[in-house]
């Protein structure tokens, strides 16, 4: 078995809203947990699929585990290594060894910059290299991205969304990472792009042994490229396990919501959970509030499970938010009645 | 058939890119026709020109120079014209190669022209809901008031208290919780998809003949937007109102279209009843639709960890059109016996069975057109 290279425990991140001056002066400040208490680990050349609802703390994770930001609390162990409280200095030799593939097209791609020059740069942040490797990386780089030579004058600009992306792909390998989080990598791209993009990614990882953090919100590309997925619900992981017991026997009735309304969608007949559930679930499917607090399971008032159980106490008991359980197989879940 | 309750025929509609100094175009020569009670959705990728489509329909596309000629004839019960009717004599294309290279509109022409057709149209007998549902809401006026406004001025309820009650009662049937504390609710204070609901209440508020959705669920999360494709389903049952949807999610087309027009470079490429068009066991198809639907991963393809099917190259830019088959740089089918066409001629939309119409050469009804 591969080695463990990324191991996050009880990750915290904590946002504080700011309020107006009055509140401030009286000290009273929002908390908001954008990440409440995560663990999970990454396998060397494996893809984890983080998935969840916008806001659930998806990007925040990403972002935390690679340091971008500083997390409240918790452990980040980067290849045996503890860098949860690591300096920017300390940090910086190990920057290139985990990089990030951001949701945005054009983060990370300086306008003014050729190609070309973008793809220079991000070649000497760490090493000097001579004119003639830089040469040769470039070609290679451009190989490895399926990107045409003729593209290295143009500006990011010129560029369509798929090249964009294969140009972000490129100065990210450029570096030679061993860790990639990939948040959101296909949601700006159309059909047609996003497939060569996910075969792209997928190519690059077997002939680079590249790992992966995938974030995504597309449940079928996540099963498709992830050995793992863990799925999110405000701020915590409610259920993690192999991509297939996720997608076809998930135990969180979460899981089951996010995987049934992608088949609810494709299904050409009328729902008819939606129309008699219309009445018992609603009002209930807005999105979830970090602001109103929860007590016992933060999933209990949008629950099906918890209506159809008679709302049993135990799910809303303040004293028992229901813990990462395991079911056996690496599967966990954090529900009282999985 | 009943006759078409809106019948698009030729529709061209042009753009200007500053940064490419060229004429995009954007929709060009397209025909669609929608039966009364009848969801027609159209599907493609970003600049195929499906939302351009319906925004000229509406009368919506202000950009210059925009709509450049055709015909959009709408026959409901209330207004029977021709959305475009005398408004080619403001317009002059001069064309070289396949590459515009000047148009001349008389805008302000066109506009008074165009104002005088879409006056008791558009809000009232075609209705659109929008992708952001936030941005098309007046942040500064509850929705109560919001919907209150749109029934007093496009139905025959005109008493305060009476749009009040109707406005209520719209809420209620897009399934919002609590409809009357809703009523007083800022955009701002709601979620996207609440916020969507109530777009779609006040776009059927005003009793429209033909509701244009124009991706009305992209930027929602997976579980809001199976539940608005729901309410659209369970509303269209309801209501049996026409509707134009323009999605770039094959599954909520399929969910809820009856016939489907695919879109490529500015063209209809293939149009038929949506259950023939994606059924997955389709013999005729055109190679793009055959594409679009395999580049999505479908449960054959993530049991076997396979690749997916990709199309390779960019989408088309509709400034210098190829000679031949739009999609011809990008077509996996081209066969050694059909490549002289391919290259040179652009198909035409021919009817390969009854209802079924696919512009590929592969197909040999295409020949009669």
């Amino acid at each position: 078995m591969s080695r463990t290279i990324l191991d996050v425990t009880d990750l915290r991140k904590d946002y504080s809203q700011r309020r107006g001056l009055i509140s401030m002066l009286a000290g009273r400040q929002r908390v908001i947990p954008a990440v409440d208490g995560v663990s999970f680990y990454l396998r060397e050349n494996e893809t984890v699929g983080l998935v969840g609802e916008s806001g659930c703390g998806k990007t925040t994770i990403g972002r935390t585990v690679l340091r971008l930001t500083d997390p409240s609390s918790g452990r980040i162990v980067f290849d045996g290594r503890d860098i949860t409280r690591l300096s920017r200095a300390e940090l910086r030799p190990l920057r290139r060894e985990m990089q990030m593939i951001f949701q945005d097209l054009d983060a990370g791609l300086n306008p003014k910059m050729r190609v070309h020059a973008i793809l220079r740069e991000a070649l000497t942040v760490y090493e000097r290299p001579s004119d003639a490797e830089i040469a040769r990386r470039i070609r290679e780089l451009l190989e490895q991205v399926n990107l045409k030579g003729s593209k290295l004058a143009n500006f990011p600009s010129q560029l369509s969304g798929g090249e964009k992306r294969r140009v972000g792909i490129a100065r990210v390998l450029a570096v030679r990472p061993r860790l990639i989080v990939a948040d959101e990598p296909t949601s700006a791209l159309d059909v047609s792009i996003q497939a060569q993009v996910v075969n792209l990614l997928r190519d690059l990882q077997k002939h680079l042994g590249l790992t992966y953090l995938f974030i995504s919100h597309d449940l079928p590309v996540v099963e498709l490229v992830s050995q793992k997925v863990a799925v999110m619900y405000l701020g915590r992981i409610v259920e993690m396990g192999l991509a297939e017991s996720i997608a076809h026997q998930p135990l969180h009735p979460y899981t089951r919501i996010l995987w049934s309304s992608l088949a609810d969608k494709r299904s050409t007949e009328v729902n008819l959970y939606a129309r008699s559930g219309a009445t018992a679930a609603r009002g209930t499917w807005g999105v979830f509030d970090f602001e109103q607090p929860v007590s016992g399971c933060r999933f209990a008032p949008r629950c099906p499970l918890y209506q159809d159980k008679g709302r049993p106490a135990v799910c809303t008991d303040p004293a028992s938010e229901p813990p990462l359980r395991d079911v056996g197989k690496g599967h966990v879940v954090a529900c009282h009645f999985a | 058939m009943d006759a078409p309750l809106l019948a698009i025929e030729n529709l061209r509609t042009y753009f200007y890119s500053r940064a490419r100094r060229a004429f995009i175009r954007s929709v060009d020569g397209v025909s669609l026709h929608v039966a009364p009670g009848e969801t027609l959705g159209i599907v493609g990728e970003s600049g195929s020109g499906k939302s351009v489509t319906a925004l000229s329909a509406a009368g919506l596309v202000s950009a210059a120079p925009g709509v450049i000629g055709g015909r959009i004839e709408l026959r409901s019960r209330q207004a029977r014209r021709n959305l475009l009717d005398g408004l080619e004599r403001y317009v002059r294309v001069k064309e070289r190669d396949g590459r515009i290279t000047a148009v001349e509109k008389d805008d302000r022409g066109w506009r008074r022209r165009a104002e005088t057709l879409m006056e008791g149209v558009r809000g009232k007998e075609i209705a659109m809901i929008f992708q952001n549902p936030r941005s098309a809401l007046n942040p500064y006026s509850t929705i109560g008031a919001q919907l209150v406004e749109t029934i007093r001025l496009h139905t025959s309820v005109k008493g305060e208290g009476e749009a009040r009650e109707r406005a209520i009662h719209w809420l209620e049937r897009v399934r919002i919780d609590s409809p009357r504390l809703r009523f007083d609710n800022f955009p701002f204070g709601m979620s996207g998809g609440m916020c969507q609901r109530a777009m779609i209440a006040m776009a059927l508020s005003a009793e429209p003949s033909l509701l244009i959705a124009d991706e009305p669920t992209t930027g929602l999360d997976a579980t809001i937007q199976s539940r608005i494709v729901d309410l659209l389903a369970q509303l269209k049952i309801e209501t049996g109102i026409t509707t134009l949807l323009i999605s770039h999610d094959i599954s909520v087309i399929q969910r809820l279209a009856d016939r489907i027009a695919v879109m490529y470079g500015g063209t209809v490429v293939e149009t038929g009843r949506a259950a023939e068009v994606l059924a997955p066991q389709a013999q005729v198809r055109h190679p793009y639709t055959a594409a679009l639907l395999a580049s999505v991963p479908t449960p054959e393809t993530i049991r076997r960890k396979s690749y997916l099917q990709a199309i390779e190259g960019e989408v088309l830019d509709t400034i210098e059109l190829p000679r031949g088959c739009r999609f011809y740089g990008r077509c996996n089918r081209v066969t050694e016996a059909i490549r002289e066409n391919c290259a040179g001629l652009e198909p035409p939309l021919g009817e390969v069975a009854p209802g079924h119409k696919v512009r590929c050469w592969l197909y040999p009804a295409s020949g009669k057109a």
